[in-house]
């Protein structure tokens, strides 16, 4: 019973402190001032948040402003004395609805474009899965803890890629797994052709996200390596990481060329599919194994068609 | 907040992070906590880890370089800053956001920048450094190698991020440079010998953007017009060497080459986002980028060929390649019911790979007829999806998919010698269809299951490894109570792609179980296994002692077990322990030893190793603001086959950690 009195108390401070806030709205809206004397702890710190522009512009509408322009209109809380019931709780939420209410606002921001069909979306992984709004790890992105950690939690298979010896440096903090993937979702992958690699971002110019980077690989080359612009690096690489050098698919080159190169296909000038090594090599020579001691500009080559130079 | 409860929060917050810490250092500091100093209207908080790094390699430095490349010296390993203005409306500036790691010396640097005030501008900035060291493979010692630097920044600034008219503006730079060491055959491409040359690799590309974006409560439209420009000059160079192959008497008295590689790359890129009632949204992207880019190349090589008569060979190459990129995509969303949602994606993308190069070869002061080539590659695809989503109660969830994308390759390949031209058109396309199921169930609350799975049928893959026939199916169990989180997961992914001689199959299957709990405040531990099986069957068609032999099969087979374990606690919210190890082992097919094929080489493709990294790491509280950091991390890298690559290292570092 005291502590009822004492809940009663606190909700009548902020109309003793601020009258003007607690006038409610046609809509039920009480405003956020009405929301800090409880909720001091989120309060405290939530001038740092990005959601507090929202306040700070007083120019919002009341749907639109500050803690009830996500838990909606306050009234029935505050009456009832708190309680997860009277207000939309995000806990308390299904995964669509948590997406359709953070999207109300952050739907035309063009990074969230894809993020009806992503795959995170199909598998019920919803803003609040890796976002937290009050306990964040950074108020920049509002992450609820490090973006590796997050990703890590579900995608086992590739914590473990980022873990062998040959790999892109996002243990290391170097890169970050959005600088390829974006994880509300991007559109179908038309460097290749397939339903994968899902959540794999173009870069500004519509290319493969590896040439975001790698813009010496990007050409317009004379003579271009057409295995690469038609099924995309990956074809000879494995991005994440690999245990063979260079993150090669194969832990020795020849086995990489020579899969493609054996005449089982009928395109390219060659007649006999993707060329045939040349009668002149010997592959009981060593020497011959490393195809790209000679053949050096493998990526593509502005001087040679079988890219010796 | 107290200053006991304070330090406890930070203590979770630091055990949170800790499990995602894979390099030892920096020490984990949280942000964005109830701390920090007031001055006027902004509350600022700020940290600096300074400390001293030192490690010591046995073995392959290189590799070592390669893989972690950890050096010595003081470094400012971490730090943040963070300025807010309390009431949202600074005079300048309402937010600063500053976060750095390893700035010093550390192989791999960054810092991230955001400045942004309410309603006027928002800045962000990234800015990296990879020390990118590749020592090249140890199967033939000439080949390739690179010690170069990479940095990228990038700087965007948007005006008026709030309102309904937006300014947008940035610019990026991309640059590699350092020595590099590459091959070049020379005198006689097929039996000619191999030599090492040395090159300066000199890289660098810039993008200026600039556009803007307005909205509406229904509408949001977004134009971009981008400008890259990119130049590369790594010349090359070698002195009197006999080259690598012992058997070949080819010898060089000198070699230059230099070929300056440069152009431009005007970009546009729009969006467009509407929405009709609560039921429908439709979202346009399109992108198109018109490459063109200019190159020369001079190469001068002078000695003898393999019968010891004199080359004197020279060799010019120019030319121009162009590569106009079009990529455009179309979405609409329907939500009939809160509980369906039906989406139609359809992508359009076209490349066109253009290129033209004379060359012309000067050999022993004769000059040989000019070669024209020209060069097409095109690529033009086009995707239809259509996903549905279903959740006809809270415990289960349904999802489908189909996917329709068919695929045009066109090249022209022509050449003119003197009088003589030839050309020839290649075309062909593939058809993909591919169909998507999936389920969702939540028995009780805590526990989740997902299952999903997917099969593909492409009628003409341009690679003989690329996915033909394929299906995949994948399942996850979570089960998440309190701060107990338990998950298991598997992955498989079969493909055949037979044609008539060759046939190409690949099988691969992941496996993961992870365990994490945090059940004091206290304490916290992590741990997970996985397992990735991939085996690939391939015909392959190669030339031995002058026959041809496409009789054999390349095998590949891996079988990678990983682990890790972390685990953190902490003595009287004073000094914090964490202990971590890492192990990933790949153990091939089971043999221990290099066993020949029966072709001309062992054609059993495995690479049996293993990478340990364990690492522990103590904390200690001086004061409110100060902790001193002691840290340990140890690396192993062992193949069975060959130890020309192993390596130990030891590294560690210490600290002072100071925030308020």
């Amino acid at each position: 019973m005291t502590k009822i009195l004492f809940r009663g108390f606190l909700l009548c401070l902020p109309m003793l402190a601020a009258p003007q806030a607690t006038a409610p709205s046609p809509g039920g809206y009480v405003g956020s001032n009405a929301c800090k004397t409880c909720h001091a702890d989120v309060w405290a710190n939530f001038y740092k948040n990005p959601h507090f522009k929202s306040i700070a512009s007083g120019t919002e509408a009341p749907e639109k402003t500050g803690c009830e322009s996500c838990h909606g209109p306050a009234k029935a809380h505050l009456e009832a004395g708190g309680g997860k019931a009277t207000i939309r709780a995000f806990s308390e939420m299904q995964p669509v609805q948590v997406l359709n209410g953070c999207l109300a606002c952050h739907e035309k921001q063009i990074g969230r474009a894809q993020i009806r069909r992503s795959s995170h979306t199909q598998a019920d992984v919803a803003c609040n899965s890796c976002h937290s709004v009050h306990r964040p790890n950074s108020t920049k992105t509002l992450l609820a803890k490090k973006q590796t950690e997050l990703c890590y939690g579900c995608h086992n298979s590739v914590r473990s890629q980022f873990a062998m010896p040959h790999k892109h440096r996002v243990n290391e903090g170097s890169m970050q797994c959005v600088d390829c993937h974006n994880p509300h979702g991007s559109p179908s992958p038309t460097w290749r052709v397939g339903l994968r690699p899902r959540m794999v971002e173009t870069t500004r110019d519509g290319e493969e996200p590896c040439l975001r980077c790698h813009t010496d690989k990007r050409g317009p080359f004379a003579f271009e390596h057409a295995a690469l612009r038609v099924d995309g690096c990956g074809s000879c690489h494995s991005p994440h990481g690999s245990m063979n050098p260079r993150m090669l698919k194969r832990p020795v080159v020849f086995t990489v060329c020579l899969e493609c190169h054996n005449g089982a296909t009928s395109f390219g000038k060659s007649g006999a599919g993707i060329p045939t090594q040349s009668s002149s090599h010997n592959m009981n020579d060593p020497r011959y194994r490393n195809c790209t001691t000679c053949h050096v500009r493998i990526h593509g080559s502005n001087s040679d068609p079988q890219f010796l130079r | 907040m107290n200053i006991t409860h304070r330090t406890t929060v930070l203590l979770i917050a630091a055990a949170t992070a800790l499990l995602a810490q894979p390099t030892v250092a920096p020490t984990p500091e949280p942000v964005g906590r109830a701390r920090g100093e007031d001055a006027g209207n902004y509350n600022i908080t700020n940290s600096f880890e300074l400390g001293y790094r030192f490690h010591s390699v046995g073995g392959n430095e290189d590799a070592y370089r390669s893989d972690v490349n950890f050096g010595n010296g003081i470094r400012l390993l971490g730090s943040t800053l963070s300025v807010n203005s309390k009431e949202g409306h600074g005079k300048f500036f309402d937010e600063i956001l500053l976060n750095t790691q390893g700035l010093g010396n550390d192989p791999y640097q960054f810092s991230s920048l955001r400045i942004q005030h309410n309603r006027w501008y928002r800045y962000d900035m990234n800015w990296r450094i990879s020390d990118f060291v590749n020592p090249g493979l140890n199967f033939l010692p000439t080949s390739h190698a690179q010690n170069t630097r990479r940095m990228w920044q990038d700087h965007d600034l948007t005006v008026m991020p709030q309102s309904s008219f937006q300014l947008l503006m940035g610019y990026s730079r991309n640059s590699q440079n350092g020595p590099g060491l590459f091959t070049q055959n020379l005198f006689d491409q097929h039996r000619g010998d191999e030599f090492p040359i040395f090159a300066d690799i000199n890289r660098r590309q810039r993008e200026f953007r600039l556009g803007g974006q307005i909205q509406s409560s229904r509408f949001r439209l977004m134009l971009m017009r981008g400008w890259q420009r990119y130049e590369e000059d790594s010349p090359l160079s070698l002195g009197a060497s006999m080259g690598v192959n012992t058997t070949d008497a080819t010898e060089l008295s000198s070699f230059r080459l230099s070929a300056p590689y440069s152009g431009d790359t005007p970009f546009w890129r729009g969006n467009m986002f509407g929405e009709a009632g609560r039921s429908l949204a439709v979202n346009g992207h399109f992108t198109y980028a018109g490459t063109r880019r200019d190159f020369v190349s001079e190469e001068s090589a002078i000695g003898t060929n393999r019968f010891g008569a004199a080359n004197n060979r020279q060799f010019f190459v120019g030319g121009t390649g162009t590569r106009p990129v079009t990529t455009a995509n179309l979405t609409f969303s329907l939500f009939p019911v809160e509980a369906v949602t039906i989406t139609n994606h359809s992508a359009f993308h076209q490349i066109q790979m253009n290129g033209n190069a004379s060359m012309t070869q000067i050999l022993n002061g004769s000059s040989g007829l000019a070669l024209v080539e020209f060069r097409q590659l095109g690529i033009r695809s086009i995707v239809n999806t259509t996903d549905a989503m279903i959740r006809p109660a809270k415990w289960i969830g349904l999802r489908a998919g189909y996917q329709f994308s068919s695929r045009r390759v066109e090249s022209v390949e022509a050449e003119t010698i003197g009088a003589f031209s030839d050309g020839t058109n290649y075309a062909q396309t593939n058809r993909v269809h591919a169909g998507l199921l999936g389920i969702r169930l939540q028995p009780v609350k805590p526990l989740t299951f997902n299952f999903d799975a997917e099969i593909g049928r492409a009628n003409r893959p341009f690679l003989p490894i690329s996915e033909k026939n394929y299906h995949a199916f994948g399942a996850r169990a979570q089960y998440k109570q309190g701060s107990l989180l338990l998950s298991a997961a598997i992955r498989t992914n079969y493909n055949t792609n037979s044609v008539s001689l060759f046939s190409h199959s690949s099988h691969s299957r992941n496996y993961a179980l992870d365990a994490s709990w945090a059940p004091r405040r206290w304490f916290a531990f992590d741990s997970g296994y996985g397992k990735q099986h991939l085996n690939t069957l391939t015909g392959i068609a190669y030339f031995a002692s002058g026959q041809f032999d496409d009789t054999q099969n390349s095998l590949y087979v891996s079988n990678v077990h990983s682990g890790h374990a972390a685990v953190r606690f902490s003595l009287q919210q004073r000094i914090d322990f964490s202990l971590g190890y890492t192990r990933v082992q790949d153990t091939g097919d089971g043999r221990s030893l290099l066993l020949s094929g029966t072709g001309a080489f062992p054609e059993f493709q495995v690479l049996p190793l293993s990478f340990d990294s364990p690492q522990a790491r103590v904390s200690i509280s001086l004061h409110q603001r100060l902790r001193l950091n002691f840290g340990y991390q140890y690396y192993r890298y062992a193949e069975e086959f060959s130890a020309l690559r192993n390596y130990r290292a030891h590294t560690g570092f210490t600290s002072m950690l100071w925030s308020f």
